[in-house]
């Protein structure tokens, strides 16, 4: 019966402290894109300027590590037994994958285009393919192209 | 919605891009479909269970990505790429992204 | 390129859902095929229990009889409880066992019935027990347990279930788990049924053995002071308390109409010997 609860207690924290984690973590995302949205990150090669005009090209990359809550875990190992889209981890990914674009995208500074943009996935953490994700890192990397004005 | 791998539409001129777009989605097996596939490896052969579910995750991978493409406005979707990971146990992650252009 | 700044309308990765619309639809799916998986089980297992012959079950007992007796140690109290339970099966049980009683040393105040007609005494029990007709409701109470094949019924259940949540989810996940938990809660409660026909099979015996029924409830009196688990944890123990059995047995005594008479007293020394 104490172990109930105390399954039940985490999972209530990891519940409410994920979702506000998670609702504060978007909004930054928001922000931050609304920011850059004057530079694009496209996947393709072909760099259309000639070579007076380019300054420098350069590799920029950028990750982040984001980690799950305890109820979605469980909600998870639900879904594993029904079988459907794991909605639970999509936002998690989701946000994993445009908070590395940013980074990146921070770290272009005052490119105009970054071109060959690649992104990577892959699980980290103690616990990872055994029992689940413990961490999930995205990376984001491309080339930034800065031109002359 | 054209979709590419290669860098541009063959035939047509790319008018605008509106930068990356993608889509992913991560789906789990079910135990039905774990049962079958722990029985299939004893006999061996191909896991059509399995190749039923990521072929799903990946049509609405794609799904998705056209959609976040429509929303920009685009017609064609050039230099796409996948990306699988495994996610959490039991469950495939599928990941679509692309360049989302305008076409003529 | 020309490159047209613009953001989507909405974030096509995530679908809009509640978690807590999807949490309490996933539990409470679980918890449907869950269920119906153990009344299935339950109706096999009716079904199932009264073919196993005793004659089956006394060999798989003697799987493991030699491991039991290794552990007995000849007493005074252990041929007392042996003449005791021979007296009872052949005047009144008559049940196909080879009755055997094993006395152990343990501060508990409990028997427990074995496969195979096996009865363990605690010398906790034997010390507490003031006469020889409280003695016999005890153990006709364990041999109530071997007429229903009670001891069959819960092992089988449980068994099955536990077998199958650790083929699905494994043996240490959270699942498993407390599913096994969960388990011993309903397999408890299951036996508080079993527990009630076991009492009022061993008042039957008693009748029949002494003529009267003095004694019956003498035990149960005794239980309320250190054993009685309180209005919280009644859910969770095995037996149903004490004050509940004792208004059943005197409702079954009255409406019998079985006698009251003197108790027969337990040898002398019965305390003061080791085992």
């Amino acid at each position: 019966m104490n172990n109930l609860l105390f399954f039940l207690t985490l999972i209530s924290i990891g519940f409410v402290l994920g979702t506000i984690a998670e609702k504060l973590h978007y909004r930054s995302i928001h922000e931050r894109e609304k920011k850059f949205l004057h530079l694009p990150a496209v996947t393709v090669k072909t760099v259309h300027y000639p070579d007076e005009k380019v300054k420098s090209a350069e590799l920029v990359c950028g990750s982040a590590v984001i980690s799950i809550d305890y109820f979605k875990r469980f909600l998870a190992s639900l879904r594993n037994i029904f079988g459907g889209t794991v909605k639970s981890y999509e936002s998690l990914i989701d946000r994993a994958r445009r908070e590395a674009l940013l980074r990146m995208k921070e770290m272009a500074g005052d490119a105009t285009v970054i071109v060959n943009v690649r992104i990577e996935t892959s699980t980290i953490g103690k616990k990872a393919n055994k029992k689940g994700v413990g961490c999930l890192e995205a990376i984001a990397y491309g080339t930034a192209m800065i031109l002359e004005k | 919605m054209i979709i590419t791998n290669i860098e541009s539409v063959p035939g047509k001129t790319i008018v605008e891009h509106f930068g990356l777009v993608s889509g992913s989605t991560i789906r789990a097996k079910h135990v039905g479909r774990d049962l079958m596939a722990g029985l299939k490896n004893l006999v061996g052969g191909e896991l059509k269970g399995y190749t039923q579910l990521l072929h799903e995750s990946r049509q609405q991978a794609i799904d998705r990505m056209i959609e976040q493409a429509r929303q920009l406005g685009a017609n064609a979707i050039i230099n796409v790429r996948f990306s699988t990971s495994s996610v959490a146990q039991g469950a495939a992650e599928l990941y679509a992204y692309g360049t989302a252009v305008r076409i003529k | 390129m020309k490159y047209t700044p613009r953001q989507p309308e909405s974030n096509v990765n995530v679908t809009p859902t509640s978690p807590l619309r999807e949490f309490f639809l996933l539990t409470a799916g679980l918890l449907g095929v869950v269920i119906v998986i153990y009344i299935l089980l339950g109706l096999a297992v009716n079904l199932v229990v009264p073919r196993i012959s005793t004659d089956l079950e006394n060999r798989i007992a003697g799987l493991f009889i030699r491991s039991i007796e290794a552990k007995d140690t000849a007493s005074e109290r252990e041929d007392y409880v042996q003449s005791l339970l021979e007296e009872l099966q052949e005047r009144c049980a008559q049940l196909p066992y080879l009755f055997k009683g094993h006395i152990r040393q343990a501060s508990a105040v409990n028997a427990v019935a074995l496969p195979g007609g096996h009865i363990v005494v605690y010398t906790g029990l034997l010390d507490k027990v003031a006469s020889e007709n409280e003695l016999a409701f005890v153990l006709g109470h364990e041999m109530g347990h071997y007429a229903h094949r009670d001891h069959l019924r819960g092992m089988g259940r449980a068994f099955v279930f536990i077998t199958i949540s650790a083929l699905l989810f494994g043996t240490d996940s959270n699942i498993s788990k407390m599913l096994a938990q969960g388990l011993t809660i309903t397999e408890l409660s299951f036996s508080r049924k079993q527990e009630t026909r076991a009492d009022e099979f061993a008042l039957e015996t008693l009748n029949c053995d002494y003529g009267h029924v003095a004694g019956a409830t003498d035990f149960f009196e005794k239980i309320p002071k250190e054993q009685d688990p309180g209005k919280f944890g009644h859910y969770f123990a095995s037996h149903p308390e004490s004050y509940k059995r004792i208004s059943h047995l005197e409702d079954i005594i009255r409406s019998r109409g079985f006698k009251l008479a003197e108790r027969t007293p337990l040898p002398e020394n019965w305390r003061q010997s080791k085992n």
